[in-house]
């Protein structure tokens, strides 16, 4: 089917762009497009005006910058994985990136349209969850963060207003000890998380100082687990103790069964996913070098 | 609604569009320029029969609008055999489309664009990439036909021409083909008259049905 008529406006600053958002009746913004554009052509969305944020070259940038990881607005999933820096110190986005649809898909999708367009399958939530990130909105009223953990609401439905422009999206820089990574469970190449599992943990000495779990396709939003947070900060990493961490989540999890499996099946992969996750963070917290070197390659192409 | 003003570079040569912009770039690239070569399979953004290379990137052209294509390059699979490295096979060809026709990478054919506009795009920034890198990248591309198995050994011969090697001998023989080879590559049935593959029947009278089964050839 054809999209409904729509009119194509193509700011070049943010600037523009949010006069426009302020301006226009109930605009759509166009970032990537690759769930949007489909939700337009089946007019499950019949926006009159579209917003296409494209032609604004100032929001494409991925770097480490005083106190965080940024990525800008235009930063598509195929810059996250072919990211040396992502590659080096951001182990869960590292895993995160090439697990999301196809390599078409992630030449033009974004980080940012992923996590505003908040489905509860959606990778990047959780990876934002995990590392505490937040992200920064433009609005006619100027500029405000928002935490990752007061961003979603619903499913489709976040805490940012009509008028807003998500302009970046950063976590915490990650430290020399801090490792993290995804496991994601997925029926076929390309689809969307039964269920995925973020996880980070920074160490001090032989301790954990600090740690985030989240995640993905188990809930109404992608969800952040402080009860798992709570149990490892302070604790020595044993397979033990991952164990109660993945029984904690587990318990968060709060999935629905469906024709792909029961609620208890993804409760079990939660449990399993979560435990290897942070087997996974803790190596790379620990090691040296590229986060593909540790870890479990979940990209082996089986026969 | 209004219509907007597009220009867009596609196979070395610029077009000029004026197009809705609700209008897809695979619209405007079938329709609008004729080059009916990139198909539609899904209308989902699942099938990659819609792949073309744009501005260095494999891309599936019915999951943007024209109007986001302006001022880009593109190439289309009908626009391969001018490449530069069309030719350095055995053919005028593009050696991935030698690949594909040599290696038997294609049945039915209806994703064939789309692969080979993936593979481009993977050559084009590994020209020798290993089986399971060939896998991870036409992931975006379904085919209902060949079991991938012949379209991965049309990527690797097309990675063995580029890299001056020796490609595999070609399963099926083409050009010089004679009566004795079926197109499916296995033999005709050259007793009892039978109509199914013998190319001179006048088949008047009609399949023969006691006709065995062919066995298929020894290489098998």
């Amino acid at each position: 089917m054809k999209a409904a008529h729509f009119e194509h406006h193509e700011p070049s600053t943010v600037e523009e762009a949010v006069t426009l958002l302020a301006d226009l009746d109930d605009p759509t913004i166009l970032a990537g497009g690759q769930s949007l554009v489909p939700t337009m052509r089946f007019r499950l969305s019949q926006p009159d005006d579209v917003v296409d944020i494209n032609g604004i070259d100032s929001l494409d940038y991925l770097r480490e910058d005083g106190d965080y990881l940024r990525l800008g607005a235009l930063v598509r999933h195929a810059d996250v994985e072919g990211s040396a820096l992502v590659d080096e110190n951001y182990g869960s986005f590292a895993d995160a990136a090439p697990l999301i649809g196809d390599p078409q898909i992630r030449n033009r999708g974004t980080v940012v349209g992923s996590v505003t367009q908040a489905d509860p399958k959606g990778d990047w939530g959780s990876v934002l969850l995990a590392h505490g990130g937040e992200v920064v909105a433009r609005g006619p009223d100027g500029e405000r963060t928002i935490p990752a953990d007061e961003l979603f609401l619903f499913p489709y439905e976040t805490d940012l207003r009509p008028a807003e422009l998500v302009t970046e999206l950063r976590v915490p820089v990650s430290g020399e000890a801090e490792g993290s990574s995804y496991h994601k469970l997925k029926r076929k190449v390309g689809d969307y998380a039964m269920a995925a599992v973020a996880a980070r943990v920074a160490l001090d000495g032989e301790t954990i100082a600090d740690a985030g779990v989240a995640l993905t396709g188990v809930d109404i939003t992608n969800i952040p687990v402080p009860d798992a947070t709570d149990h490892l900060v302070g604790e020595v990493p044993s397979g033990e103790l991952f164990k109660e961490a993945g029984e904690l989540a587990a318990e968060a999890a709060d999935p629905e069964g469906d024709e792909h499996g029961s609620a208890a099946y993804k409760e079990n992969m939660v449990r399993v996913l979560t435990q290897r996750a942070l087997a996974d963070a803790v190596e790379r917290a620990r090691g040296e070098g590229p986060a593909g070197s540790y870890g479990t390659d979940q990209l082996t192409v089986g026969d | 609604m209004t219509e907007k003003d597009v220009t867009m570079t596609v196979n070395g040569t610029e077009r000029e569009l004026s197009v809705e912009p609700r209008r897809l770039l695979v619209h405007a690239i079938r329709e609008d320029l004729n080059l009916t070569g990139t198909h539609i399979g899904c209308d989902t953004g699942n099938c990659g029969a819609c792949t073309v290379y744009k501005d260095g990137q494999a891309v599936k052209s019915c999951l943007q609008f024209a109007v986001q294509a302006d001022g880009s390059e593109i190439r289309t699979v009908e626009g391969m055999e001018e490449l530069p490295e069309a030719g350095m096979g055995e053919s005028d060809l593009h050696p991935i489309q030698e690949g594909f026709k040599q290696m038997h990478g294609l049945q039915c054919g209806f994703c064939t664009p789309g692969m080979i506009m993936a593979g481009k795009a993977l050559l084009e920034e590994n020209d020798d990439p290993t089986d399971e890198e060939i896998r991870v990248n036409i992931s975006g591309n379904l085919c209902r036909c060949t079991g991938y198995q012949n379209i991965v050994k049309s990527i690797q011969y097309a990675s063995d021409v580029l890299n001056d090697r020796e490609p595999p001998e070609s399963p099926v023989e083409h050009e010089d083909a004679s009566l004795e080879t079926a197109a499916d590559g296995g033999e005709t049935v050259t007793d009892g008259g039978g109509p199914a593959t013998d190319r001179s029947c006048s088949c008047d009278s009609g399949p023969d049905l006691t006709m065995d089964y062919p066995t298929g050839g020894e290489d098998r």
